[in-house]
């Protein structure tokens, strides 16, 4: 259960983990006087590739944030009237000509459409799908690396049983197949709360806990055995001999030392929670509310529409491969920055 | 008769069809190009008592080679026992090709069902009150095995219908269980300890000859009898469930060969079968393979490509988004039948109190926006309801409530709450839909916009698993804050008997509604007690009156299944008594 | 070796204890009744005060450690269920039954196995097949423009999400450009139904999964090649004037597929384990597919069984991959 996985069917990389870096290393000499992260900033600006991919990135932070002003601009609302007024029931439910493309030309009213059977603006679901993704995306980002930071220090520093139980439990939940338990657990979580006024937010927390549950062990690790190496240093030792309480050793000491590996791990996980998020709404758990990109590519991907109206597929698919890819290669970029060891 | 569709907002109980005068369907819809459409208005329930084997041979008919049945998002009966069979999947295939029953239907040249005697000589004699009916069994019928099906394993075999702890969720539940003389005190063979059967006395058996009698009046016996839980079953431990449940003694024309719940069934020719004692069944095909839980697009594009193995294929159902294509291409191939089942929403009568109120309801109900988003074809699929009893039953009335039929009108939902008192601020309506399917989730959508716009405020519980287990479960803590629920119901047999009283009986278990008056409960026990020729009419008179008076439930669709039928299957017919294929008179054209 | 071996096995068993008690908590204490589900279905959602009857007969009124010690007992030594009124037997290594079907959860297990496995084993071959002399290649022509446009490319799909690449591979290659060989699939049986339609009915798959997968293995195998061939030893044995067929097969390679072999091991496991996407898009009724089919249909037995044969598989190929290490690089000490 130790090396990284490449398998298809992992979904993305939740449990890659960066190689083992050491920050020990002759990097140190060169760049004296500045900080690591400042360092590591100046190589990223002088990427070309990492540079597109924020302002990509950027591009999906706006529209998430300004989901609402952008929408009000164009128009459209997640308020859609009944559905007989935009689509055509006797027409296999496509939309009617006035409507737009596929069988109109295109109009200002829905720039990109509206969707089959339901009439949706597809611009308005389209926008606050992107806000949902990078929500939970994010969420559960901050939420599985703040687990596996306090795991993996506790785990590496105190070391003995504590570190057999927690390296225990790592491997455990590498073991649970992640997606089986997704999909036992949501049903589970949703039927709890169902009565409740604000549905679709919980849905959305216990979304973001299922996804930290199992996210955490790749940063875990990571991050042990970086305080494996870091607690026989010096300045852990003179801190120790002075008598500082654990946790000020832990948090004070040890903590800021982690920067790089925490933020190589955060990189990695966006790409793959917001491959997760889409890829659970495909498989129908998740969001359910229909405000997903994950859930428009399972209403899209059926053969008439994908055949008469490609573009209803295209847009969310558009969303989820430029987010994940661009995600994906500054978290590349960004590892190569923190550690120039690895190479592509 | 309940629908397999898990995934559906069907299911609902209940199964045959037809009847009389055909009012109130379909000549809207129809899209551009392709065939005009009509529901076949259907003869209200024709019986021919004297119809003898063999049946007549069909037109052109072929025998040999092998027909694959698609079934589209339905995974099919969990257990093949024809006891424990309620369900249109089950029932259609086992009724028409491997199980026999007392009496069975027909296809006429009309394409309407009659009733035709099965394994008894004839449709039944009752007495003069319906309390007693004998059946005479015939002497010629087989088992796959070769042994003749004898009148103590018909008795058996209807006597297992009585424990409704062995075959909780079989028809016997609802018939034999209310019936029966003395039903009520007998648990049945297995639950009961009594595994012959001997301990009930309300089935007798003289030579040929079985006579059942009755707590009260059963004028419907001789439909009931069309269910194969009114079959035969081997003595004894052969037939204990649940193990006989997966691989039945046949006595049809066709016999099980293998299945995998939830995948596929596969029948073969039955060579004991002899055409002579069965007055409605053939033998065409060598082989049925049914395939059960297939994907509705898939299966779509496998009808729509005419291949090789698409020619002898059927499908049960049609996706909305290839109806156009489909109605263009395929002519006569593309089936549309009445399956005689209705949509409804059943207001809480003990909550929702004025009658005013209810028809707002029935106003602000966006009927063609939550077909089209439900993936249904308006028109096609599911078309306007004016009444509970569907089009072509026995006595069925085209009345109209409010003289017209009830549309979407916002405007006439907010005056009629402004007239009940409620206009100054949204009444409250609660809901549950099933939030699994996207299709229910956009269906709700469209019926929470429609409500809203017609005065009323909604609150949309999504729940997990069928919204039956929340509506029909009286603990259910969800179920005691809803004020709106529905029921989908399909009749068992085509009379109001099976319409009216389950869905509005006081207490009845699928009166989601808690309609409860009792001069409409008179009224029902007292039709069962009418002159057979007088019960049809009686039945539309009261479903006329209960809507007029009382309006307690309203009815959103009269619904239309759709069967696809590959180029090289012959007699492309559906089944009028299921709403399925007509499995009997299909064969391969060579 | 031998005493790693033991010890690993144990902290396996461990884990699959406590997934499986994970689980069997779950349900128990889930918002509804672990019998709700069965109950519904049995009689057809008129469930009502019935549920009790479901519960005593399934046990659900017992403790939860009684029920579950009955549970692994039947693991071990069978046991017969009564679900109501009917009995049903099954046998050694019991799993239950299933709520849906009623039939022994084990042998249906046993019947999907080959359908996730041929996908499994299809796909992860064609992605060796490709993937690693595509990466050798590169390696060797590290820095010209087609390594580089290569790469870049293999990172692109790579950085896909592979059920979207699965999903649009399906909808190109069926509905699209209608390959008609090809656009029925599912698993068919090789031996009843002849090897022509399996081959047919996977076949997508495999190229989805072939696909997908051969544009990571190059990156891979290219990654571990640059590693190995800029090592100390490569030098040497470039300076003593060696062919370089042989310094990049015989020395390159081989250091570079330790790496390879590993992650190999690990990522084929969890393909065995259940392919869901690649099932579900295909259609494939293997163990995945049946597992969405349980998770929907709340078929508690199904669901745990398929969790518990996954975790299994997991570990199981998890100390296989170790142990294959260790032979491979002969730095590596288990203990």
């Amino acid at each position: 259960m130790s090396a990284e996985t490449a398998g298809p069917e992992t979904l993305g990389s939740l449990s890659n983990e960066p190689e083992h870096q050491d920050p020990n290393s002759q990097q140190a000499k060169e760049i004296s006087g500045k900080s690591p992260l400042r360092i590591a900033l100046g190589r990223l600006a002088r990427d070309k590739v990492a540079v597109l991919c924020a302002l990509v990135v950027l591009f999906f932070i706006i529209c998430a944030v300004f989901a609402g002003p952008i929408s009000k601009l164009f128009g459209v609302s997640l308020d859609t009237g009944l559905a007989s007024e935009y689509v055509d029931g006797l027409n296999n439910g496509l939309p009617k000509p006035e409507m737009g493309p596929p069988n109109g030309p295109f109009t200002w009213d829905h720039p990109m459409g509206v969707a089959p059977r339901t009439g949706q603006d597809n611009l308005a679901y389209w926008l606050y799908g992107c806000r949902v993704s990078l929500t939970i995306a994010t969420s559960a980002a901050i939420f599985a690396s703040t687990v596996g930071v306090v795991i993996g220090l506790v785990s590496g520093f105190l070391g003995g049983a504590v570190d057999k139980v927690l390296s225990f439990f790592i491997d455990m939940f590498l073991t649970i197949p992640f997606l089986l338990a997704a999909l036992t657990l949501a049903p589970i979580l949703n039927e709890r709360f169902n009565t409740s006024d604000n549905y679709s937010t919980i849905q959305k927390i216990s979304l973001i806990c299922v996804l930290a549950v199992f996210g955490w062990m790749g940063t875990a690790r990571l991050i042990r055995g970086e305080v494996l190496s870091l607690r026989e240093r010096e300045f852990v030792q003179a801190a120790r001999v002075m008598g500082m309480p654990t946790s000020r050793i832990l948090f004070k000491e040890l903590l800021p030392n982690l920067a790089a590996p925490i933020i190589i791990s955060i990189s990695l996980m966006l790409p793959a929670f917001v491959a997760l998020e889409a890829g659970l709404a495909f498989l129908g758990i998740g969001v359910t509310d229909g405000v997903s990109w994950g859930q428009m590519i399972l209403d899209a991907a059926t053969p008439v529409y994908f055949r008469d109206y490609p573009q209803y597929l295209w847009q969310p698919m558009v969303g989820v491969v430029a987010l994940v890819l661009s995600l994906n290669l500054l978290g590349d970029a960004i590892r190569d920055a923190l550690d120039p060891k690895t190479r592509r | 008769m309940k629908r397999n569709k898990p995934l559906a907002l069907v299911a609902g109980a209940a199964l045959l069809t037809l009847a009389a005068c055909g009012g109130g369907s379909s000549d809207n819809g129809n899209g551009d190009g392709g065939t005009d459409r009509k529901i076949g208005a259907q003869e209200g329930g024709s019986k021919d008592a004297e119809r003898q084997g063999p049946a007549p041979e069909v037109d052109g008919a072929a025998a040999g080679g092998t027909i694959t049945v698609y079934l589209p998002g339905d995974p099919g009966p969990d257990s093949l026992d024809p006891t424990g069979g309620w369900s249109v999947t089950g029932n259609s295939i086992q009724q028409a090709l491997t199980s026999r029953s007392l009496t069975q239907y027909s296809r006429d040249e009309n394409g309407q069902p009659v009733l035709v005697p099965d394994l008894a000589t004839d449709l039944g004699t009752p007495n003069d009150d319906y309390t007693e009916w004998t059946f005479t069994i015939r002497d010629d019928a087989t088992w796959e095995d070769g042994k003749p099906v004898t009148a103590e394993e018909v008795a058996f075999g209807i006597c297992r219908s009585l424990d409704s702890e062995a075959f909780p969720s079989g028809p016997g539940t609802e018939y034999s269980k209310t019936y029966f003389a003395g039903a009520a005190d007998y648990k049945g063979p297995y639950t009961g300890k009594d595994p012959n059967c001997e301990k009930y006395d309300g089935i007798s058996v003289d030579g040929q000859d079985i006579t059942i009698k009755m707590e009260k009046p059963f004028p419907d016996m001789d439909y009931w009898g069309a269910f194969m839980a009114m079959g035969p079953a081997p003595l004894g431990n052969a037939s204990k469930p649940p193990n006989y449940g997966t691989k039945p003694l046949s006595n049809g024309p066709y016999k099980v060969d293998s299945y995998k719940p939830n995948e596929e069934l596969v029948l073969v020719k039955n060579d004991q079968w002899s055409a002579d004692s069965d007055p409605a069944r053939h033998q065409y095909a060598d082989e049925f393979v049914f395939k059960f839980n297939q994907d509705q697009a898939k299966v779509d594009e496998i009808m729509l490509s005419d291949n090789s193995d698409s020619q002898t294929a059927v499908s049960t159902g049609l996706g909305s988004g290839n109806y156009n294509d489909a109605n263009a291409q395929l002519g006569d191939r593309l089936v549309q039948q009445t399956s005689q089942c209705v949509s409804t929403l059943t207001p809480d009568y003990t909550k929702i109190t004025d009658i005013n109120v209810r028809k707002a309801l029935a106003y602000a109900y966006p009927y063609e926006d939550v077909w089209i988003s439900g993936g249904e074809v308006p028109g096609v699929t599911r078309d306007y309801a004016n009444s509970i009893m569907p089009p072509g039953m026995a006595g069925k009335k085209d009345f109209f409530v409010d003289g017209e039929q009830i549309k979407y009108d916002p405007e006439k939902s907010k005056e009629l709450l402004a007239e009940a008192g409620y206009g100054d601020k949204p009444y409250p309506i609660t809901m549950v839909y099933y939030e699994v399917d996207p299709l229910a989730k956009d269906a709700q959508d469209q019926i929470t916009k429609g409500f809203e716009a017609g005065g009323f405020s909604v609150k949309a519980i999504p729940v997990q698993e069928s919204p039956y287990n929340i509506w029909l479960d009286p603990d259910n803590k969800v179920n005691k804050k809803l004020n709106l629920r529905g029921v989908n119901w399909c009749s068992d047999w085509p009379a109001g008997s099976t319409m009216l009283p389950p869905l509005l009986k006081t207490d009845a278990v699928y009166n989601t509604a808690f309609f409860s008056e009792s001069s409409v409960d008179d009224e029902m026990d007292n039709i069962a007690t009418l002159p057979l020729e007088d019960q049809a009419g009686a039945w539309g008179d009261l479903d006329e009156k209960i809507m007029t008076d009382y309006f307690p439930i309203i009815p959103t669709a009269f619904r239309n299944d759709l069967f696809v039928f590959g180029s090289k299957i012959g007699n492309p017919t559906g089944d009028g008594s299921i709403g399925a294929p007509n499995y009997k008179d299909l064969y391969v054209m060579q | 070796m031998f005493a790693y071996v033991v010890k690993r096995l144990i902290s396996g068993v461990l884990v699959v204890t406590l997934v499986s008690m994970a689980i069997f908590l779950l349900f128990w204490y889930g918002p509804s009744s672990p019998a709700q589900p069965i109950c519904d279905r049995e009689t057809s959602n008129r469930c009502g005060n019935k549920i009790e009857l479901y519960e005593k007969t399934l046990g659900y009124d017992n403790p939860v450690y009684e029920e579950y010690g009955k549970y692994v007992k039947g693991v071990f030594v069978g046991r017969t269920l009564t679900i109501a009124s009917n009995d049903y037997e099954c046998s050694a290594p019991c799993l239950g039954v299933s709520y849906r079907t009623k039939q022994p959860v084990k042998e249906e297990l046993v019947k999907r196995i080959p359908a996730t496995f041929s996908v499994a084993i299809g796909g992860a071959f064609l992605y060796l097949l490709f993937g690693v002399p595509i990466g050798v290649a590169a390696a060797r022509r590290r820095g010209s423009i087609t390594d580089k446009a290569l790469v870049s490319s293999f990172l692109f799909i790579s950085s896909i999400p592979y059920y979207l690449f699965a999903l649009l591979t399906w909808l190109y290659l069926t509905i699209t450009f209608e390959i008609p060989l090809f656009s029925e699939t599912g698993y068919f049986s090789p031996i009843k139904d002849g090897p022509w339609a399996w081959f047919s009915g996977l076949f997508l798959a495999w190229v989805a999964l072939g696909i997908f997968g051969c544009t990571q293995y190059t990156r891979f195998t290219r990654g571990a090649m640059v590693e190995a061939l800029s090592e100390d030893y490569i030098r040497t044995a470039k300076s003593k004037g060696l062919p370089t067929r042989t310094i990049v097969y015989k020395h390159g390679l081989r250091a570079a597929l330790v790496p390879v072999v590993t992650i190999f091991g690990i990522d084929f496991g969890t393909l065995l384990a259940g392919t869901i996407f690649t099932e579900r898009i295909f259609e494939i009724q293997g163990i995945g597919w049946w597992s969405l089919q349980a998770v929907q249909g709340r078929d508690l037995p199904v669901v745990q069984a398929t969790a518990l044969f996954s975790a299994v598989v997991l570990i199981i190929s998890n100390l296989l991959v170790d142990i294959v290490y260790s032979v491979l690089d002969p730095r590596v000490r288990l203990s």
